[in-house]
């Protein structure tokens, strides 16, 4: 029994008024502690799936099980980090990061307490009175990170979260993640349509198929830490990757 | 910069001053019908200190206050419920739309029906006449939301009232103070037309008496007066209000 388990997940879009099959039975085993990372071609529905297992949406078919237990609704136990982060532009870096914590009740000296060590694991701790509009994209994904980290989550789904970085601000972020990932051992969903990121990151990285997506392949990286995304070592697990991204047939 | 755009204004308005004198001086039509610029200044001062004036405008300020406040409760609360509930958008919303195309005097003979000649009569027509207002805003704030907002204030544990304070009315509040500002706006046309029309205190009872006492200059003094009341609170409150949010959102 794996951490998180999606079991033949099936999702139909609407698309000029006919039903698009985007999601054609996913399956996919997550083990507790385990970095896995997604990539698919775009448009593949691996964002859908990730909200699926966020449980921000229904899928038409199949079920989601955290623990062997059947989910179906979000919760914080499954956190996600947002594409482009999400965070509230009328908070602070600090009233972002406690955001879940002060929903969940908890009085403001041990908010704090806890905010003070994920922002300073994120390196934020010089911006906790900024607001988001004062802040790179970069530092704004760290405050994604950190609000999520917070939340104590079983699970941390992440959504190309580096997607719109610099190249030099992604290489960093990517030592750091899995420096996190390390120091927290969670566990890590993280989708990505970047290759050499996938291969960086993941301890597993799981290719989907063009549309009806499906699990086409999984990838072992077993390859030691940290990584660095310029390591010509990954370039054969790279290789793999693509290979099977490519071998998609017609769609 | 900001010292030459004011002095351009004070000159400006000086210049009407004088081009009003001239045309007073030339004696063109009789001074019941286009009085000076200093029998106006006359009349204002005699508000002022017989306290008649602020009397007027204390009496339409709370006015204008209660009927905006009860507006800016009531229609963010259906603009919310007709963003976040289609059923409701499908139907209240089609409503909403039809009267706020009514002129809120047109509400003044239902209020005197209703509440007789009293303050409330004419705090339901200032109610009324800027809640919509705030409720289409509240309702376009709500809809424009990024829904990642909602959705990452859900998935760390955020719903009901808890979502509503903590998430849909400060990302909508951009929208909702522009809603805030026409109410008000609508909300001081309002008030003053419908104390024209009850004819009971307020600065638009004080108009209307001058209309009666044929006192041309009172009328163009209590124009005068709701006029600056409205650059007063238009400058002073809203547009600071505007500035901080617009700021600290970062949307300039």
């Amino acid at each position: 029994m794996g951490k998180i388990e999606a079991k033949n997940i099936e999702k139909f879009f609407q698309h000029d008024g006919k039903p698009l099959k985007a999601l054609g039975g996913v399956n996919l085993t997550v083990n507790d502690g385990e970095f896995v990372c997604i990539v698919g071609p775009s448009g593949c529905g691996k964002s859908t799936f990730l909200r699926i297992l966020a449980g921000l949406e229904k899928p038409d078919g199949g079920e989601i099980m955290l623990d062997g237990k059947k989910l179906d609704d979000t919760g914080p136990e499954r956190i996600m980090v947002f594409q482009e982060g999400a965070l509230f532009p009328w908070l602070t870096v600090r009233d972002n990061v406690e955001y879940g914590l002060k929903i969940a009740g908890i009085p403001e000296k041990e908010r704090n307490e806890i905010s003070n060590r994920y922002l300073d694991m994120m390196q934020l701790t010089q911006f906790t009175n900024s607001y988001t509009y004062q802040l790179s994209t970069g530092m704004k994904q760290r405050v994604a990170i950190a609000r999520a980290l917070v939340m104590d989550p079983d699970v941390l789904l992440m959504d190309e979260p580096f997607a719109a970085l610099d190249s030099q601000t992604r290489d960093l972020l990517l030592v750091e993640m899995q420096l996190i990932w390390k120091k927290t051992q969670k566990t890590i969903i993280f989708v990505t349509h970047n290759v050499p990121e996938a291969a960086v990151l993941g301890s597993r990285v799981a290719v989907f198929s063009a549309r009806p997506s499906i699990v086409k392949k999984i990838i072992d990286v077993d390859y030691k830490r940290p990584r660095v995304a310029e390591d010509e070592n990954l370039g054969s697990y790279e290789k793999e990757i693509l290979s099977s991204l490519r071998h998609q047939g017609p769609k | 910069m900001r010292a030459s755009l004011f002095g351009k204004k004070i000159i400006f308005y000086i210049a009407i001053i004088i081009v009003w004198q001239a045309i007073d001086s030339a004696d063109i039509w009789p001074d019941n019908i286009f009085p000076s610029p200093i029998e106006v200044g006359e009349d204002l001062i005699y508000g002022i200190s017989d306290g008649s004036l602020f009397y007027g405008i204390g009496t339409s300020m709370w006015r204008l206050i209660v009927g905006l406040a009860i507006a800016i409760c009531g229609g963010m609360v259906l603009g919310i419920f007709m963003a976040r509930v289609e059923t409701v958008n499908q139907t209240i919303g089609s409503l909403v739309l039809g009267l706020q195309s009514i002129p809120s005097v047109a509400w003044v003979p239902l209020a005197i029906l209703w509440f007789g000649l009293t303050d409330s009569g004419i705090i339901f027509v200032t109610a009324i006449g800027a809640i919509f207002a705030v409720t289409i805003n509240a309702y376009t704030g709500v809809k424009n939301i990024d829904p990642s907002y909602i959705e990452a204030a859900r998935n760390m544990g955020a719903k009901g009232s808890q979502l509503i304070m903590t998430v849909l009315i400060p990302a909508a509040f951009p929208y909702m103070i522009t809603g805030f500002k026409q109410g008000w706006a609508f909300a001081w046309r309002g008030v003053i037309g419908a104390e024209l029309l009850f004819s009971f205190l307020g600065l638009g009872f004080l108009l209307n008496v001058g209309r009666q006492l044929n006192d041309v200059s009172q009328v163009i003094a209590m124009m005068l007066v709701i006029m600056g009341i409205g650059i007063l609170i238009d400058g002073f409150v809203f547009k600071r209000l505007e500035d901080k949010v617009m700021s600290r959102w970062g949307l300039r």
